[in-house]
């Protein structure tokens, strides 16, 4: 007989599918625990995420607010040559409230019960400033009382600490002023900037009478003005702009601030958005890793379903609502975790950033983070479910039967989805192609090379399998090669959790040590400068009668460039065909004289010229080979120099290379000995003291003697900077702490996934009599060659990646700590070894028969 | 009586990397409407392979399958699902019941499958004809393994299948059990009218039905036909 081969089938969507949701509520309701582990990776990715956007995102719309404040005017002027008579003159045409401050670091004797002396910056005010924003003083009339008579005011900090108040007097230079208050806060600087250059405040009538002004001096002046408008200000900047830049003078306005500002915190944004790339992309693997193994001890459910009718995409669907839904309850949690730990960020970073923190929700941070959360889940989840479509009913009848069809035209679009995605967050999150194309293409070599590393420990495991070692040893090597063995899963997600979090580890100390030096050994820790030439021989005396020895003794003169290669500096200026930066031809340059190159310096092309000794001969100039773009030269050109009215003709003989970060005098321009010897000069005196009070005593006979004489002293700059780093080091570890959480909970939550398969061969094995020591033995075993050959692949892995990042990314020198990574690898490992172990417990507590009964 | 199921010429070969295996070589039969049919012989002589294919559960490499007068080579696997949700009962060796549902919910997949409503009724009639109806809300691992695969008995019948087909329905059960779930199977299937097709070692439980196929090596050596009647 014949049938009718018809087949009519309802066809159902996900949407209107009743029975999938109420089978994937079935499901999920005796694996919440389960679904926790999946829930949790993107609780923790999502939250880093929410609260670095956020952050960034307050960040941001504080620099706009606040711009005015920062900059306390609508434009400001500034050069380090005084302001020119005719420029002055131009200024006062300008029908806008205008006010100066010249800024220039000093030393300064404190007249208090503590006494003591101290570098500082001087500010010498004038006028009004500031047009925006309030200074805070104590007592509250102290900064006008500046303004108006004979009186100072000084940052808090250096207050408290040489123990200065109202009424006590500070001696700046030759005068001594009495003290009006104490400035608790000024607009534009952070607490922490006045800890680095604390700030004494006078004002500008008095400051030639310091004596502090003298030839060499470097003195910072500006000029502020306050407009109506904004267009106003534009307008008189587009006015005087040509003078400026003739005189070589600089300015800012509000915009240039703002844009100044995000570059400064470019460094701290980037460090936050790759951690907010690396947590996303640990989130993403532990969703993906948490799906892959839950999917695998599905199947025996989902052959069930087949056989009673149910097709692969209502099989999918039923894990795929799972995801979604478990995914967007991640997502708000993490939304929320998020906001409440950007509460957190203005405690954090109060003292580094120089602006009032808002602690504002910014909900388009917090809408990203849920969508990202459900795009993640929805993507990652996608592809390891979609085994399920293709699990065969006939696996209820044959166990371990297995026909999956590898590769569809669904598989491979989720693929390749999968790998836009990253690709695509890099580059969002890193405002980059390159970059971002760079993250990513690093993490999918990582990904390639952790499963290459994986299947080729499947493979030497057994090709060289130790056949003749005991048991437990045996067992626990055998099942990293086993059927349903999870090495290549857990290596791949291990070892990328451990190259993330180490990577991320390298990039930190990298960026913590950028910004250290050394101060010891036999180098010198104090600098003396803007020393007199009359006052020379009284210092080194000096010097020496406090047992110091003068190590270095270097002679600056300052001077302009004339012409280069025959051209004026007004005719470069002119011609807009060459690049010569106009600052390079315009300032002033401080240059030294010497025979010889310091060991800060590597000469990289031409000669060093010892000396001149023929009034008639060239004189051949060394450059810093970094101003030879600057300036358009290069060997055998001539440059001009004017050096306090007299010209001196050179030649360009040689260019250096020269490590800036080496506390160093460094010069551009080096002359050869006998040329500048009669030339308006001043000295830097370079020595080394040993202790505080040896110090303290040599300072302060300094500056009763030679007022205008300042002195750096580096242990007192890197007791700051240890303060200052111990501060920054605190914020950037906070936030790596998500990142790395991120990273332990998918490691976890993929040990913790893997038990579920290997749980029943275990009972079957403590019921045929091995005992809880050999068991927990083999577990401890497996999971550490497991730890330690991911560890290490990932720590390897790191470290040629934190190299790439410190120096294509954020430009700074890579510094790999490997007592760090020696941490990192260890505790990876022991931290799998722990998690397998924690798993395990829970089977050898209990009876086999109660296990085998118990559902897993 | 018309026929169910028409196996012709069937062949299933498994590859592996080295070689191939035939593990059904040229077997050829029809089973008639409310029949029953056991099919025995040694271990790997490929009875639980050749119940697969009948089912729908696998293709066969070679020779055509008609159930309720589908040919099931020409479906893909979603089209077999559906044949199978309204044609088939299964019950299994080791009862294969949902380990997340209850013994109620494992028993409705069926019809909740083809979206039909009111079905609990339905669901705990049956589980009171297999004596669980105080048993309902237990899951899986809450029940032994007779009152397992009582609940498995239930699910295969509450679609009403044309035909159920068991894989050694009492090989995971003591003989007491067994002899339960034995009547159990048999009384419904009689009460449904239902064909059945039964795989089992066991020629006590065989010899319940009115056909036995003999297996050996792949090829059909036997095919007795027992005066009995269900």
């Amino acid at each position: 007989m014949e049938y009718i081969i018809r087949i009519k089938k309802k066809k159902r969507n996900i949407l209107n599918d009743k029975w999938v949701w109420k089978m994937a509520w079935r499901d999920a309701r005796k694996n919440f625990s389960r679904l926790f582990l999946f829930i949790s990776s993107i609780i923790i990715g999502i939250a880093a995420l929410v609260a670095i956007n956020s952050f960034n995102d307050n960040l941001q719309s504080d620099i706009n607010s606040q711009a005015k404040e920062l900059l306390g005017a609508d434009f400001v002027v500034n050069t380090n040559k005084g302001f020119d008579s005719t420029v002055i003159a131009m200024f006062d045409t300008i029908q806008v409230p205008q006010a100066t401050d010249a800024r220039m670091a000093s030393m300064v004797l404190f007249l208090s019960d503590a006494g003591g002396t101290r570098l500082v910056q001087i500010i010498a005010v004038d006028g009004d400033f500031p047009f925006y924003g309030e200074v805070e003083t104590v007592p509250e009339d102290a900064f006008s009382k500046v303004k108006d008579g004979f009186y100072t005011v000084l940052d808090e900090n250096i207050a408290t600490q040489y123990e200065v108040s109202s009424g006590d007097s500070i001696r700046v230079g030759t005068l001594a002023f009495p003290v009006a208050g104490i400035v608790k806060a000024i607009p534009g600087t952070g607490s922490l900037s006045s800890t680095f250059a604390p700030s004494v405040y006078i004002p500008m009538k008095y400051l030639r009478e310091t004596g502090l002004v003298q030839y060499g001096s470097r003195v910072n002046y500006k000029r502020y003005f306050k407009t109506e408008t904004t267009a106003q200000a534009d307008e008189i900047i587009k006015q005087i702009r040509p003078t400026l830049r003739k005189y070589g003078y600089g300015y800012d306005d509000v915009a240039e601030r703002k844009e100044e500002l995000g570059q400064s915190f470019e460094n701290l944004y980037r460090f936050f958005n790759l951690l907010g790339f690396v947590a996303l992309i640990l989130g993403c693997i532990g969703v993906a890793s948490s799906v892959h193994i839950y999917v695998q001890e599905k199947k025996e459910s989902v052959a069930v379903l087949r056989c009673m009718g149910a097709s692969g995409w209502q099989s999918f669907n039923i894990f795929f609502v799972q995801a979604v839904i478990i995914g967007l309850i991640g997502s708000m949690l993490g939304a929320f975790l998020g906001v409440v730990v950007q509460y957190f960020a203005p405690l954090l970073l109060s003292d580094l950033i120089p602006l009032d923190i808002t602690l504002a929700i910014s909900w388009s941070a917090i809408l990203e983070g849920v969508l990202l959360g459900l795009v993640i889940s929805i993507l990652f989840s996608f592809l390891p479910l979609t085994n399920v479509r293709t699990i065969p009913p006939l696996t209820v009848l044959r166990t371990g039967f297995e026909k999956i069809k590898r590769f569809s035209k669904v598989r491979l679009s989720i693929i390749l989805l999968t790998l836009i995605f990253p690709l695509t967050f890099a580059i969002y999150q890193t405002e980059s192609a390159f970059n971002g194309s760079t993250f990513f293409l690093t993490l999918i070599a990582a990904f390639l090379l952790l499963t290459a590393v994986a299947k080729g420990l499947i493979y030497l495991v057994k090709r060289f399998f130790p056949h003749s070692w005991g048991f437990v040893w045996r067992q626990s090597l055998a099942n990293l090669f086993r059927p349903n063995n999870q090495t290549t899963v857990l290596v791949v997600v291990i070892g990328l959790g451990a190259f993330l979090v180490s990577t991320l580890s390298l990039v930190q100390n990298s960026l913590l040590n950028q910004v250290e030096f050394v101060g010891s050994g036999t180098r010198s820790n104090t600098v003396l400068f803007d020393i007199q030439p009359h006052q020379k021989d009284g210092i080194v005396a000096l010097t020496n009668d406090n047992n110091l020895e003068v190590q270095q003794l270097v002679p600056i003169v300052t001077m302009r460039i004339q012409s280069i290669k025959g051209k004026t500096v007004r005719e470069i200026q002119q011609d807009t065909t060459d690049n010569v930066s106009n600052w390079a031809i315009t300032r002033e340059y401080r240059v030294t004289y010497r025979d010889s190159l310091i060991d800060s310096e590597t000469l990289l092309k031409g000669e060093i010229m010892p000396e001149v000794i023929n009034p008639d001969d060239s004189i051949f100039v060394s450059i810093s080979e970094s101003m030879l773009d600057n300036l358009e030269v290069d060997i055998g050109d001539e440059v001009i120099f004017d050096v306090q009215g007299v010209q001196i003709k050179t030649y360009i003989g040689s260019y250096r290379d020269i490590d800036w970060q080496r506390i160093q005098t460094n010069f551009i321009f080096v002359f050869p000995n006998g040329v500048l010897e009669q030339a308006p000069q001043f000295f830097v005196l370079m020595t080394k003291t040993d202790d505080k009070q040896q110090a303290s005593k040599y300072q302060r006979e300094l500056v009763a003697a030679y007022p205008n004489v300042s002195v750096i002293d580096l242990s007192l700059i890197l007791s700051t900077l240890d303060d200052f780093m111990s501060k920054i080091a605190f914020v950037i570890q906070f936030m790596a702490l998500f990142s790395i959480g991120t990273g332990l909970v998918v490691l976890a939550g993929a040990v913790i996934n893997s038990k579920y398969l290997r749980l029943k061969e275990n009972v079957l094995l403590r019921t045929i009599g091995a005992l809880k020591n050999q068991i927990v033995k083999m577990t401890l075993i497996e999971y550490g060659y497991l730890g330690l050959f991911a560890g290490l692949t990932g720590i390897i892995l790191s470290l040629a990646a934190g190299w790439g990042l410190s120096v294509f990314f954020f430009n700074i020198i890579f510094f790999p700590d490997l007592i760090t990574l020696g941490i990192i690898w260890g505790g990876v490992a022991a931290l799998t070894m722990i998690v397998g172990w924690v798993n395990t417990r829970g089977i050898i507590s209990r009876s086999p028969l109660e296990v085998l009964r118990k559902e897993v | 009586m018309p026929e169910i199921l028409e196996v012709q010429n069937l062949v299933k070969k498994f590859k592996s990397a080295k070689n191939e295996l035939t593990v059904i070589d040229d077997i050829s039969f029809a089973v008639e409407e409310k029949s029953s049919v056991a099919i025995v012989g040694p271990s790997g002589s490929g009875k639980t392979t050749l119940l697969g294919l009948c089912a729908g559960l696998d293709l066969p490499s070679e020779g055509t399958i008609s159930l309720v007068g589908i040919k099931l080579n020409a479906l893909d696997e979603d089209d077999r699902a559906y044949v199978r949700n309204h044609n088939v009962g299964f019950v299994f060796q080791n009862f294969q019941l949902l380990a997340t549902l209850t013994a109620l919910e494992n028993v409705m997949i069926p019809l909740e499958l083809r979206g039909e409503k009111g079905i609990a009724a339905k669901a705990k009639e049956l589980l009171g004809r297999v004596g669980l109806g105080d048993r309902i809300t237990h899951y899986p691992s809450q029940l032994s393994g007779g009152e397992q695969q009582r609940v498995a008995i239930a699910r295969a019948f509450i679609s009403s299948p044309k035909i159920l087909f068991a894989d050694e329905p009492t090989g995971n059960l003591d003989e007491e059990t067994a002899n339960t779930v034995t009547d159990l199977l048999f009384d419904i299937n009689k009460e449904e009218g239902t064909t059945l097709v039964m795989v089992t070692h066991n020629m006590a439980l065989a010899e319940n039905t009115n056909r036995i196929i003999q297996l050996k090596g792949g090829k059909l050596v036997a095919d007795q036909k027992l005066a009995k009647a269900l």
